[in-house]
């Protein structure tokens, strides 16, 4: 749990480190880097830069603040969106994880933003015996032991992905108990985005959702390449649903909220984590988009009354110019957890090393933004919330603002 | 949602969908027709097209779905948006022609395609790059009336679709076939060397097609981003490779087979969706145009090429 004087000494920090800035680390003897890869190029790079910012505040606090004496963070920034794909790129991801495991000054790193550059890196930094902690990709294979073989196939299927939100395996259910019983859903169409986290988050969906008594009248992928889905969705209007479920990222996203808009307007509309943040917004505008649920794959933070989180927001704001989102306090919260890691390594006077960062991980908990953060076995967060959201539109705030735009609701019920 | 009424509305879609393809394919077919080349510098015109549109726009003080307009000043706007993306666009296809083709037209073999694909490249990453690779929410000015059939529901921008891509496929058969310029390129499709011996002026005729059949692409653009109030800087290449399938399944250099290829291969594909599913799209496309071609090699309608002896 989250003692008090832990809320107050993480806050203390965050404050501090806004008014010290760049303190003098003199002593600083090692170096310590951490690789941060997301899909900054595409359709989802503002949430990309939100959360990849969001570790890059939390080691430049960890400098600041002098938070691990002896030693100063600096970070690489890996880009796993190309211009061909559009959006995420899995061949780049994996192009970018050699180059991690190969960079041996890298002990530790932070991302990938999505399940599918997760796939594609998770064997090879499990070769490369380097860990990372994604702060939003969600599929659960990637960490299940039943696929271990693939994901990890090196240092006896030792975990190498470790996450701070949890996975499909509760977004996609628990979406699902929602939807029958908040929106009391009865016949449902599920589409999903051809993607791993798409179709990961879908089929658990539909399975809750089935289990549930809600009828599924199908279930088909889109091609987040092509323009026009309006054939599938008058195929889907002929069904005559009561909801529609999408599982999948942006690229997709915008252009199904569109159209879904004028052939599907008076149903009930969700997704998950991959249609939250302001690349959705933005691109799929309202009125398009107005009323549509999604979730998030962790508590709810930016905005609540945590005060950590509060100057947290504020010094993301300071430094960036731009607001925060919940993916962002995770991305945070993974740096985090990697810099208490190594905090830790240095008191128990062991080398920073990959192998050490992994061993610790497994037995630590560390407070954080979110609370307190430890890890199963497999490098699943302990923790399983999934919060719903919203959209509601605010006039009086930017479109852009994800936390403005996407109103709370609660947590959906446990699966 | 009765069979019928199912069966109106996808045939709705198909048609709509079908008519911009057909306009994005007249592009590829008059170049080639002329030249024997496969522009595909085009996915990337009517990419760009689509920005330019958005701009244009938004100088407007048009912004996503805010701004509604009605009579005189929405055709105002509306032909203002068509004016300044034609231009542009065939502005741009123009100067692809003459600083990159024309240099190597002398040249044998596919550099004159493969520059097309750099370039296409090179506007994308451009776009990417300069504008960004987040999806864009496109502004759309025209009132959401709709018209009911049966349960069949067809939205305004769907019969003006029809429309614009008829007035521009009619108004391109008339250049081509009864202006002085229309029967040069014809003369030059048929013989490039006669007609220049009889006086043609052959870079100009060249020129003219590139001009014409981007301005069409940025037509396309416009109704596109009116149509789906969406773009994205990668959206050329799905669109631009079903218009180049369509323009090869009517007949590539046949404008009229352009225009059958489009519409075909618009209703095949929402039928498909409808009927089989959606992921199966594209391998029914290819599947009918692998099919003709076996039968008819040279599309649909017959090839029409420039003859080269």
């Amino acid at each position: 749990m989250l003692t008090r004087r832990n809320s107050i000494k993480a806050a203390a920090g965050v404050a501090a480190a806004a008014t010290l800035g760049v303190a003098s680390r003199a002593e600083a003897a090692q170096t310590v880097k951490v690789g941060i890869s997301a899909a900054l190029t595409g359709a989802d790079a503002a949430s990309a830069a939100r959360q990849a910012n969001g570790s890059i505040l939390a080691l430049m606090n960890a400098n600041a603040l002098n938070e691990v004496p002896g030693v100063t963070f600096t970070w690489e920034k890996f880009d796993n969106g190309t211009a061909t794909a559009g959006q995420y790129d899995p061949a780049q991801a994996a192009t970018n994880a050699r180059k991690m495991v190969s960079d041996p000054s890298i002990v530790a790193a932070v991302g990938p933003q999505m399940s599918g550059d997760g796939k594609a890196m998770s064997p090879i930094l499990s070769a490369g015996h380097l860990i990372t902690i994604t702060p939003s990709s969600t599929n659960p294979d990637i960490t299940d032991p039943k696929f271990a073989a693939i994901y990890r196939p090196a240092d006896n299927h030792a975990p190498v992905y470790f996450r701070t939100v949890t996975t499909d395996a509760y977004q996609g259910p628990n979406m699902a108990n929602f939807f029958a019983e908040h929106l009391k859903a009865k016949k449902i169409f599920i589409l999903d985005d051809s993607g791993a986290y798409g179709v990961g988050i879908s089929t658990a969906f539909e399975g809750q959702a089935k289990k549930k008594g809600i009828q599924v009248l199908g279930h088909e992928k889109l091609d987040p390449k092509n323009p026009d889905y309006t054939a599938v969705l008058t195929k889907i209007k002929s069904l005559n649903p009561d909801s529609l479920y999408y599982g999948g990222v942006t690229m997709a996203g915008a252009k199904l909220a569109k159209q879904s808009y004028q052939i599907l307007p008076n149903i009930h509309k969700g997704g998950g984590d991959g249609i939250v943040g302001s690349d959705f917004l933005t691109a799929g505008g309202f009125p398009a988009i107005e009323g549509w649920y999604a979730t998030i794959a962790g508590p709810h933070l930016v905005g609540t009354a945590s005060k950590a989180v509060g100057t947290f927001t504020q010094q993301f704001i300071t430094k960036f110019k731009t607001v925060p989102d919940d993916y962002a306090v995770t991305g945070y919260d993974a740096a985090w957890v990697i810099v208490q890691a190594v905090k830790k390594l240095v008191a128990e006077k062991k080398p920073i090393t990959r192998d050490n960062i992994r061993s610790t991980l497994l037995t630590i908990t560390v407070d954080t933004l979110q609370g307190p953060v430890a890890f199963d076995a497999n490098g699943d967060i302990k923790s399983r919330v999934v919060s719903v959201f919203q959209i509601r539109e605010d006039k009086a705030k930017p479109l852009s603002d994800p936390n403005a735009q996407y109103a709370y609701i609660g947590s959906a019920p446990q699966a | 949602m009765s069979g019928l009424s199912l069966f109106v509305q996808q045939s709705i879609n198909g048609l709509t969908l079908g008519a911009m393809y057909a306009l994005l394919a007249l592009g590829f077919t008059m170049v080639y027709g002329i030249m024997e080349l496969i522009n595909f510098a085009h996915f990337s015109v009517f990419m760009v097209g689509t920005f330019v549109a958005l701009y244009t726009f938004e100088a407007f003080g048009i912004f996503g779905q805010s701004t509604i307009l009605h009579g005189l000043p929405l055709i105002g706007v509306l032909l203002a948006v068509f004016i300044v993306t034609m231009t542009v666009c065939g502005g741009i296809g123009m100067s692809i022609e003459r600083f990159f083709l024309r240099r190597l037209r002398a040249v044998k073999g596919p550099a004159s395609m493969i520059t097309t694909i750099g370039i296409s490249y090179i506007l994308s990453n451009s776009v990417l790059l300069f504008i960004g690779g987040q999806g864009f929410n496109f502004p759309n000015p025209i009132p959401p009336v709709k018209f009911n059939f049966g349960q069949a529901v067809m939205q305004v921008e769907q019969p003006l679709i029809w429309v614009v891509s008829a007035v521009l496929m009619l108004g391109l058969t008339y250049f081509v076939q009864a202006t002085k310029l229309g029967k040069a390129m014809r003369a030059t499709a048929q013989d490039p060397e006669a007609a220049r011996m009889m006086g043609v002026d052959v870079d100009r005729v060249i020129l003219t097609s590139f001009f014409l059949g981007s301005a069409l692409a940025g037509a396309a653009a416009v109704i596109f981003g009116l149509y789906y109030e969406y773009t994205n800087f990668y959206i050329g290449f799905d669109a631009g490779l079903r218009a180049f399938t369509a323009a090869v399944l009517g007949g590539i250099g046949n404008v009229p087979g352009a225009m059958l290829g489009g519409l075909l291969i618009g209703i095949i594909e929402t039928m498909t969706s409808q009927f089989i599913s959606t992921n199966w799209a594209e391998v029914v496309i290819f599947s009918i145009l692998v099919i003709v071609l076996v039968f008819r090699p040279a599309g649909l309608l017959g090839r029409v090429a420039p003859n080269k002896s």
